[in-house]
């Protein structure tokens, strides 16, 4: 261990003198989460999951009256910044001018038409700029259609089994409604476990650039290869898996540094919401582990630093896209939401939603997912880089 | 007394080429050895191979009793290899570059700062010695290259082609830290293509050439190995007739010849017959104006061997 301590010394000594390893490191990922956090922190609020959307009901029925409680809960709560219109024109006005990111829109006589089967929709406005805010509100509305749809569903069931009687329909479809929330805030636990505005993107800007930091070892050894210096490594009385281990090292070293100092620092300058250190601190030595062990594998089949470098980059920006760093895939269906999990972006995030919800526990799969990605990329990588020092 | 080295049978194929056939190797301690070829001779692959560095495909390398191969850690510490590209981490000050490679060649504590110091004396740095070796010039390179190499104070001093690119002054300065090597008992093994540099420094030179060591020896042997003899040119006033006789009589020399006022001898060692040609002449009654002498040089030798010039 004594030559490998000594080789990763050396290379960390070079890499402070080598101030590139501050900006992808530090001063990148934390000036990118401060933009993106002005520019799109403002679908959310500072602290909590806060939408802004409006309502219009112009149904009188159950239905609307139901899923106007439920509204009304989420603001209380927090959730959202609901407004109530009272008139559609005056609701798309707002979402025009965004007051509002989105509207939804219950129209008159929809309990009625549900009750009869009749052909009948809640509508979604949502501004253009504003998509993420849209997303949830039709994710809300659709949520609430469906609820009707089940009350519905159990009334007609009643009805045709003779339970009740034709002329006790509409005390039925209310008491229904009562019995079983159409919409509460239980409905959207899942968007609850997301992480604050801010931490999302210094967590997704920061585990990108991690896997900058994190090839450094591949390459520096390349580099060593081609300078010569590698060949002298080789001389000396060390045995050749100190040299890998002390580059993989350097690497996890720097990782860490990078992800501590930045958990720190945007908790203090933009207001980052992390959790608990210790949760964290796992996550974060999980998330660095696993990039070390992918970004090994891919230098792995680099015979150049340029190539490592390239096939590196390419593996990071697909890798940030497909895990969230730009966009919150999570919120997303179907492939692309799916997709982040191949990746460990996917599961770092995911793992810090658990651990800011105060749920540290619900992150060990995301941990042991890391882990495991970091033994099985980390075990192929070094066995590929090995090459390198075997003449 | 053994061997600080013993290389017997080195052979290196890469795809079709054969780089390195057969080629065998013996340095005492002490003893400055020259591997002289022309490039592509299969040099830096026969002290790769001996340096633990790379895998070979045939024959043994024993250092100081030890067993080699590119696993070995004992073998390897009784090493210091200077490799002919300069490898240096040109961001870490000269004392830090020795500091490090000392530390993974077990020097620690104050043998390290001691040492330090000590050779970056040898190598002429101790004003520069935390600059930045990128700040250094190529001479200045150099030397810390060879620095690193002897800063263990390895029985065996490999040196690869230490004064390619290097300008006169530099390149005296190297030779003459070798030389300095040399005298305190570093067995030295040096490779090059300047012929002037493997006369000046070895004991003994081995000829290589297409993989293969053609010849070895001193420099001498190697002379008379290929039948090369000294030429002594004598310039007189009056006659040396009487005394042509006699200098063709002497032990070593082969032919005179005399004409025009000079006196031309042919003889295996020049410097043990031009004494007695001296004498001779002047015994006979003529005056000696100047003297020339000829030696043979190792390109010749190189030239008869092989049928090409070093530098081709």
């Amino acid at each position: 261990m004594g030559p490998a301590i000594t080789i990763a010394i050396k290379d960390l000594a070079l890499r402070m003198r080598d101030r590139s390893v501050f900006i992808v490191g530090l001063i990148a990922p934390l000036a990118l989460a401060f933009i993106f956090n002005l520019v799109f922190g403002g679908a959310f609020g500072a602290d909590e999951l806060s939408l802004d959307v409006g309502v219009v009901v112009e149904d009188e029925g159950a239905a609307g009256e139901g899923l106007l409680g439920a509204l009304r809960d989420m603001d209380s709560s927090g959730t959202l910044a609901l407004t109530e219109f009272t008139s559609l024109s005056e609701a798309e006005e707002q979402v025009e001018e965004g007051t509002v990111g989105a509207v939804i829109h219950v129209p008159a006589g929809f309990s009625d038409a549900v009750a009869v089967n009749a052909d009948t929709a809640v509508e979604v406005i949502g501004n253009v700029d504003a998509p993420t805010t849209t997303d949830i509100a039709a994710a809300i509305a659709r949520e609430f259609a469906a609820g009707v749809r089940r009350t519905n569903l159990a009334v007609t069931t009643a009805l045709s089994t003779g339970a009740v009687p034709p002329g006790d329909v509409a005390a039925t479809i209310g008491d229904a409604a009562s019995a079983a929330p159409l919409l509460g805030v239980g409905d959207i636990e899942t968007e609850s476990r997301q992480l604050n505005t801010a931490t999302y993107f210094v967590a997704g800007l920061s585990i990108f650039f991690l896997f900058f930091i994190a090839g450094l070892g591949v390459t520096s050894m390349l580099e060593e290869r081609r300078e010569g210096t590698l060949f002298r490594l080789m001389a000396a009385p060390i045995r050749r898996r100190s040299i890998v281990l002390g580059k993989s090292l350097t690497s996890v070293v720097i990782g860490l540094v990078s992800m501590i100092v930045l958990v720190i620092a945007s908790g203090i300058i933009m207001g980052a919401e992390w959790g608990p250190p210790l949760g964290v601190a796992m996550m974060v030595t999980s998330a660095v582990l696993a990039v070390v062990g992918v970004m090994t594998l891919v230098g792995g089949f680099a015979k150049t630093p340029e190539q490592a470098g390239n096939l590196q980059s390419i593996v990071a920006v697909t890798f940030g896209m497909l895990g969230g760093t730009f966009v919150p895939v999570a919120e997303g269906e179907g492939l692309m939401s799916s997709l982040r999990f191949v990746t460990p972006n996917g599961w770092f995030m995911r793992g810090l939603g658990d651990i800011a919800s105060g749920d540290a526990m619900a992150a060990l799969p995301s941990m042991g997912i890391l882990l495991a990605m970091a033994a099985v990329t980390g075990g192929l990588g070094l066995a590929l880089v090995r090459k390198v020092v075997h003449a | 007394m053994e061997a600080i080295l013993q290389a017997r049978g080195l052979k290196k194929r890469f795809g079709d080429l054969e780089a390195v056939r057969g080629v065998d190797l013996t340095i005492a301690p002490g003893e400055t050895y020259g591997l002289l070829g022309p490039n592509g001779a299969g040099k830096t692959t026969s002290i790769s191979m001996i340096g633990g560095l790379l895998e070979r495909d045939g024959g043994e390398v024993v250092v100081n009793g030890a067993q080699m191969t590119t696993t070995s850690l004992a073998p390897k510490a009784d090493i210091g290899l200077v490799p002919q590209d300069i490898a240096i981490y040109p961001d870490l000050t000269a004392r830090e570059n020795l500091r490090f490679f000392g530390r993974l060649y077990g020097v620690r504590g104050l043998e390290l700062d001691r040492r330090s110091d000590e050779v970056l004396e040898v190598i002429g740095l101790t004003d520069r010695a935390d600059d930045r070796a990128s700040d250094f010039s190529g001479g200045m390179k150099r030397r810390l290259n060879i620095g690193i190499g002897l800063f263990h104070k390895p029985m065996l001093l490999i040196l690869d082609e230490p004064t390619v690119g290097v300008d006169p002054q530099s390149r005296n300065a190297i030779l003459e830290s070798v030389e300095h090597l040399s005298d305190e008992g570093m067995a030295v093994l040096y490779t090059t293509h300047y012929m002037e540099e493997a006369e000046r420094l070895c004991d003994r030179v081995g000829i290589i050439d297409q993989g293969e060591v053609k010849a070895e020896g001193t420099r001498r042997e190697l002379v008379q190995l290929v039948g090369q003899l000294d030429r002594i040119r004598v310039s007189i006033a009056g006659s040396a007739d009487g005394a042509i006789a006699g200098i063709r009589s002497l032990g070593g020399v082969s032919d005179v010849v005399s004409a025009d006022g000079t006196i031309e001898i042919l003889a295996t060692n020049a410097s043990e017959v031009l004494a007695p040609t001296l004498a001779a002449i002047t015994t006979a009654g003529a005056a000696v104006h100047s003297v020339t002498i000829d030696e043979p040089d190792l390109e010749a030798v190189f030239l008869h061997l092989t049928g090409k010039a070093l530098r081709d």
